[in-house]
């Protein structure tokens, strides 16, 4: 049978009833809860007949509870006889739920765009500063590792790869300049085709999971696995363990979770860690989570609560 | 190649190749504390001054990054230095505080086969030259992940409880360490001892310890309700200098570097405490009469 749907309202289905008590008794009971309160009600009679006064004692019951009988829906002659009568107004139901119209033109969907391009990576990131959420997540710093003891090795290799560096480092440097619509839009697209990855399961310590496309976790992700995807990962649920979007390279990939608690945050070839001072053994779960997002912007991961700032 | 094995028979070189001491910690039975006993002693042997590596063998479940609270900077782990992923120097994570500390972390994605014999020893190897003291945290079991911690190995640590299971697993390490003639020498460390219990007979003395398994005795650890709150924090005992265990952990830090120290008295180290105790429950079993 459809169900129906009614704007600021409910519908109650007393078809399967027999007797009028039956109806009032499930009507009382539906009222009565705190949610039932001021709405308006609509009754699915189905093939139940009722005359005048028993529909008038449901009314007046449904008056009573501070609701207000909107129409009903019957397939018996007697019971739309009595209903005109009391001036109950008789419908069908709509089966058809509303749908936000989107139809917005190209171009104010760009000026948007370019709008949060620049809120972004533009000159202003006074603005910016309030949207970003970084958790004082560090970038993975060379100190930290016993690279300096690499000397010998160093010098050979910086011998030979110096002009190929210097080049590399300024190609870099105009990406980070000129991050355009287009590149944004040209990411989006590609991001769009790639296949993605479903799971609707907890990962646990010392599971890993590699795709060449996006990865979509439905569950946590503990602390102790890792997550390795070409493009972007999106998980729904709290992030404990180590995820690397955009692992072939693309430095516009992104990690987005209900919660960040990674120990790793990694997008292309930039990795960060999480700061020593916060220590959060295990997350309630019952807390309310706003979901996170981390992405790269001038070489660094930035992460930023996804409401607050403008998502791309 | 000749030069440098005959070096890692001698626990210090005058020459230019300096040559570190491998020493293994082990125990067969898993829960005693050798990720601990690894985490602390090379910690105090940095804070001494020496040049410490520590390598976590146990892969698949890693647990020394986390009691020195460096899991959050591993990038490269041991499989990848073993795969040429990464050079062997680009694996080994600096310690928060101390510089002459490193932890090489196992991979916690793979499992013990991911790593032979051949290639630890080859590791252990390497990093003897750069460094003063190689800490092998050895997987709880007698199976490969044991076989490939003891292969680079000279020296080694049972690690041990004074109860009857982890006594007998311990004996059976011993027979096991004997048998490889890569180990030249292995002490006992006795761990989570509470006196209290030893004196009212409810625990095995250290002696009895001792007797059962006829080694050499390196240190004995109390129990320290300190540890766990160390161990959460990701941040070993020795750092903290009033902690019983830390002291003794340092103890047994100096004696590996060869200075004789004699044993802490756990009786007398808890004597003022105990007193007390004595005293009021002198008291109340008095009134209560």
């Amino acid at each position: 049978m459809d169900k129906g749907y009614i704007e600021n309202g409910f519908i109650v289905d007393v078809s399967n009833a027999n007797k009028t008590s039956e109806i009032i008794y499930e009507l009382s009971n539906v009222l009565d809860l705190p949610d039932a309160q001021c709405k308006k009600v609509c009754l699915k009679l189905g093939g139940i007949d009722l005359n005048s006064s028993q529909l008038t004692s449901i009314k007046a019951l449904v008056e009573s509870m501070n609701s207000e009988l909107e129409f009903i829906s019957t397939t018996s002659e007697q019971t739309k006889e009595s209903a005109d009568s009391l001036g109950v107004s008789i419908k069908e139901f709509e089966n058809k739920i509303p749908m936000p119209e989107f139809n917005a033109e190209d171009d104010t969907i760009n000026a948007e765009l370019e709008k949060a391009l620049d809120k972004i990576f533009g000159d202003n990131p006074e603005e910016l500063e309030s949207n970003v959420f970084n958790q004082g997540y560090r970038t993975i710093e060379t100190e930290d590792y016993l690279y300096e003891e690499l000397e010998e090795e160093k010098t050979v290799s910086e011998d030979e790869n110096s002009e190929v560096n210097n080049e590399s480092e300024q190609i870099e440097n105009i990406i980070e300049e000129e991050i355009s619509l287009e590149d944004i839009k040209e990411y989006t697209k590609e991001t769009e085709k790639l296949p993605t990855l479903y799971i609707q399961r907890t990962i646990r310590s010392g599971q890993s999971i590699t795709s060449k496309g996006n990865m979509v976790i439905i569950g946590d992700v503990h602390p102790g696995s890792e997550i390795i995807a070409a493009g972007d990962i999106t998980i729904w649920g709290i992030l404990g363990g180590i995820a690397h979007a955009g692992s072939e390279g693309n430095k516009f990939a992104k990690i987005r979770a209900l919660k960040m608690n990674a120990i790793q945050l990694r997008i292309a070839d930039v990795f960060a860690r999480r700061p020593d001072n916060i220590n959060i053994p295990y997350i309630q779960k019952t807390d309310t989570f706003v979901p996170e997002e981390a992405s790269v912007r001038k070489k660094q991961i930035i992460i930023r609560k996804i409401h607050e700032g403008v998502n791309i | 190649m000749i030069e440098t094995e005959t070096f890692t028979q001698t626990k210090k070189t005058k020459g230019e190749i300096m040559s570190g001491r491998v020493i293994v910690i082990t125990s067969g039975k898993g829960g005693v504390g050798k990720t601990t006993t690894n985490a602390n002693i090379g910690t105090a042997l940095a804070k001494a001054g020496k040049k410490v590596v520590m390598i976590d063998t146990d892969l698949g479940l890693r647990n020394l990054d986390l009691l020195l609270g460096l899991e959050n900077r591993i990038v490269y782990t041991i499989v990848d230095v073993v795969e040429e992923r990464c050079k062997l120097k680009q694996a080994l994570v600096k310690d928060k505080k101390n510089p002459n500390l490193c932890l090489l972390a196992a991979a916690q994605t793979r499992d013990k086969s991911a790593v032979t014999q051949e290639q630890l020893k080859d590791i252990c190897k390497k990093l003897q030259k750069d460094f003063d003291y190689v800490l092998v945290d050895c997987p709880a079991g007698i199976e490969q992940g044991f076989q490939n911690a003891v292969a680079g190995a000279t020296e080694a640590i049972i690690v041990t409880t004074p109860e009857m299971s982890a006594v007998r697993d311990a004996d059976r390490i011993i027979g096991l360490l004997e048998s490889k003639e890569e180990i030249q020498s292995y002490k006992l460390l006795l761990n989570r001892v509470r006196p209290n219990l030893v004196k009212s007979n409810d625990m095995m003395s250290v002696d009895d310890v001792v007797e059962i398994l006829s080694a050499e005795l390196i240190g004995i650890i109390p129990e320290d309700t300190g540890i766990i709150t160390s161990t959460n924090k990701g941040e070993p005992i020795v750092n903290d200098e009033k902690s019983l265990a830390g002291r003794a952990y340092h103890n047994v830090a100096k004696r590996i570097m060869g200075e004789e120290i004699p044993f802490m008295n756990l009786e007398e180290e808890t004597s003022v405490v105990a007193k007390v105790k004595k005293f009021f429950s002198g008291l109340v079993g008095k009134e209560k009469k």
